[in-house]
């Protein structure tokens, strides 16, 4: 079955983040496919690498990350949710004047038209409230 | 891109955080895409539909001014949850023009008649 997970929540603000990852890697464990990963609102906040968890907790961002490359999966953070929580890769940092750019390997940011898409094209689409 | 419904459920009221807001970019995104859209207003939510809102001290964007947009911009059905509206005492004079009202039954047939449910 082809899923396409909605991460709304910040790594540690609520258990949405967390709760997708364990379902992300519970999906390809079965054999399942994952269409996307869609990463909204505050959700964004995955995709930065200036996160740096205390050493005893989990660092949700890298692990997404690891995952993402491992399968080869498609990781859209939404634009709009991104840029106004800090989140920018190279070309949005340039563009907006930014000094530096953290959007981590692996993940792209693309509009709410992907999650559209991505409706369309999955058998469920499992989203992660906060 | 093949055409679907797409059934927006936005049930927060107008400035209580993200949400109205988010429920009104998806509906505008799915219907700029080309699918067919509809938005009902339940809860709370039919706070959003009160004509007449004043957002000026608190400096927030006028969601009962972007809510007579959705239909130029392709959302094909504007509704709003007539049970919520009358447990707020909410009443037509106060709400929106040219808004559907719906009742439970009706809400029943277009959830399972959509083919996503988003709730916002």
């Amino acid at each position: 079955m082809k899923f396409t997970l909605v991460i709304n929540g910040a790594p540690w603000s609520s258990q949405s983040a967390l709760s997708a990852l364990k379902f992300a890697e519970a999906v390809l464990a079965s054999g399942h496919d994952i269409y996307r990963l869609f990463f909204y609102q505050d959700g964004a906040c995955n995709a930065s690498l200036y996160c740096v968890p205390p050493q005893d907790e989990e660092d949700i961002p890298e692990r997404w990350q690891s995952l993402i490359t491992k399968h080869n999966l498609d990781a859209v953070v939404c634009a709009a949710s991104a840029l106004k929580r800090g989140i920018l890769d190279e070309s949005e940092a340039n563009r907006y004047e930014k000094p530096g750019h953290n959007l981590r390997p692996g993940f792209t940011v693309s509009g709410l038209g992907q999650f559209i898409d991505a409706s369309q094209q999955s058998d469920r689409v499992i989203s992660f409230v906060t | 891109m093949s055409t679907s419904h797409y059934l927006i459920i936005s049930g927060a009221g107008p400035y209580s955080g993200f949400l109205p807001r988010a429920a009104l970019d998806m509906a505008l995104t799915a219907a700029a895409f080309e699918q067919r859209v509809s938005i009902v207003f339940i809860g709370d939510g039919v706070r959003q539909l009160l004509k007449n809102q004043d957002t000026s001290a608190q400096e927030m964007k006028n969601i009962g001014k972007m809510i007579p947009a959705l239909e130029m911009y392709e959302v094909n059905q504007v509704c709003l949850h007539k049970p919520s509206a009358l447990a707020a005492n909410i009443h037509d004079e106060v709400l929106i023009d040219n808004i559907d009202k719906i009742d439970d039954s009706a809400l029943k047939q277009m959830i399972s008649g959509a083919d996503h449910v988003m709730v916002f």
